[in-house]
């Protein structure tokens, strides 16, 4: 059994996690609050943030704006230099971008404001919120980033080439940061779900989801926690030595 | 201390190199100390030390002492 001290393994920093009242995004809240972390919790829906604030107190800090607003995003950075340095709060030492979309559309009818506006929220934003992140960790030679990747985006999937792209630049940019920030003590992952029952699979009938489920070699589907105890991992001093890989969670998923 | 020395402080810590070297004409890339890993470093070390998050087109813009201090100016920062 782990001890109390082994447990709290985040223990001392905070963490912004993006995406944060999604089911994942919860999910990552709840294992990041629990492994000793102060948590920014970004996201869209005020009620739900509030929600978030209400179970954690005050572990977690609401911040709501939108990923992709370029000014907005700088604002809440600004907001997390200052609030970084109360006592209960601590240094800015992790980044989940876990904010994502995913619209399904054959190639012959993908219209071009769907792919970018995948491209918006699954890379660009993330790619802004890891250029700020890192300027502040590099202060402290230290911090770590965790990019919520897909399976999808590693494999392919019919259906999802929008989506694909979008993701496979995000672990793409994930790797060649990997080596530009190792050299200022920033780690940076990438987290590669398989099918996940969330709100976004919610939609999948049981013939469906049987199909998924048989291309699965563990052949259940992935739960949120699944996801966020990877995340912790690769945030946490466990993955020291451990920079530009990518974490399939996925009980061995064949999109 | 005033803002010329918090600035010269800075740098000395981020590149770290000797206060005499720290003079408006230091530009980035002309000493071994100054490469673009250093420089990420002096951005993070500026912006803590003078409270403020600088634009990337400022960053990219920011290539000697000179510039920095131009740069500082536009966040209410005198020199």
């Amino acid at each position: 059994m782990m001890s109390n001290s082994e447990s709290m393994i985040l223990k001392g920093g905070s963490v912004l996690v993006t995406g944060a009242t999604g089911d994942i995004g919860r999910a990552i809240v709840n294992e990041c609050v629990s492994a000793g972390a102060a948590v920014f919790a970004a996201g869209r829906n005020e009620d739900k943030l509030s929600a978030l604030v209400n179970q954690y107190e005050s572990r977690v800090i609401p911040l709501n704006y939108d990923v992709t607003d370029e000014k907005a995003v700088k604002d809440a950075f600004r907001q997390i230099q200052i609030q970084q340095n109360q006592p209960n709060v601590g240094p800015l030492m992790g980044l989940v971008n876990n904010a994502g979309v995913m619209k399904e559309a054959p190639l012959s009818v993908s219209a071009m404001d769907g792919l970018k506006a995948q491209l918006n929220v699954n890379f660009l934003a993330p790619y802004q919120h890891m250029q700020l992140a890192s300027r502040l960790m590099a202060r402290h030679r230290h911090g770590s980033i965790v990019n919520i990747g897909s399976q999808v985006g590693e494999q392919g999937s019919s259906g999802l080439s929008a989506y694909g792209a979008s993701k496979a630049a995000l672990s793409g940019a994930s790797r060649s940061l990997a080596k530009e920030l190792a050299a200022v003590g920033i780690r940076v992952n990438t987290v590669a779900p398989g099918f996940i029952n969330t709100e976004l699979t919610a939609h999948f009938d049981d013939e469906a989801r049987q199909d998924i489920e048989s291309r699965i070699a563990m052949r259940r589907s992935g739960r949120a926690g699944d996801v966020a105890r990877a995340v912790v991992f690769l945030l946490s001093k466990q993955s020291a030595y451990t920079t530009g890989h990518v974490l399939p969670v996925d009980g061995l998923f064949y999109p | 201390m005033d803002n010329q020395q918090k600035l010269t402080q800075t740098f000395v810590q981020a590149l770290g190199i000797s206060p005499e070297q720290v003079t408006d004409g230091l530009t980035y890339n002309t000493i071994k100390e100054w490469d673009s890993t250093a420089h990420m470093i002096l951005i993070a070390e500026l912006e803590d030390a003078f409270e403020v998050m600088l634009d990337t087109d400022d960053i990219i813009d920011m290539s000697s002492v000179s510039k920095a201090k131009d740069i500082l100016a536009k966040y209410d920062v005198q020199f």
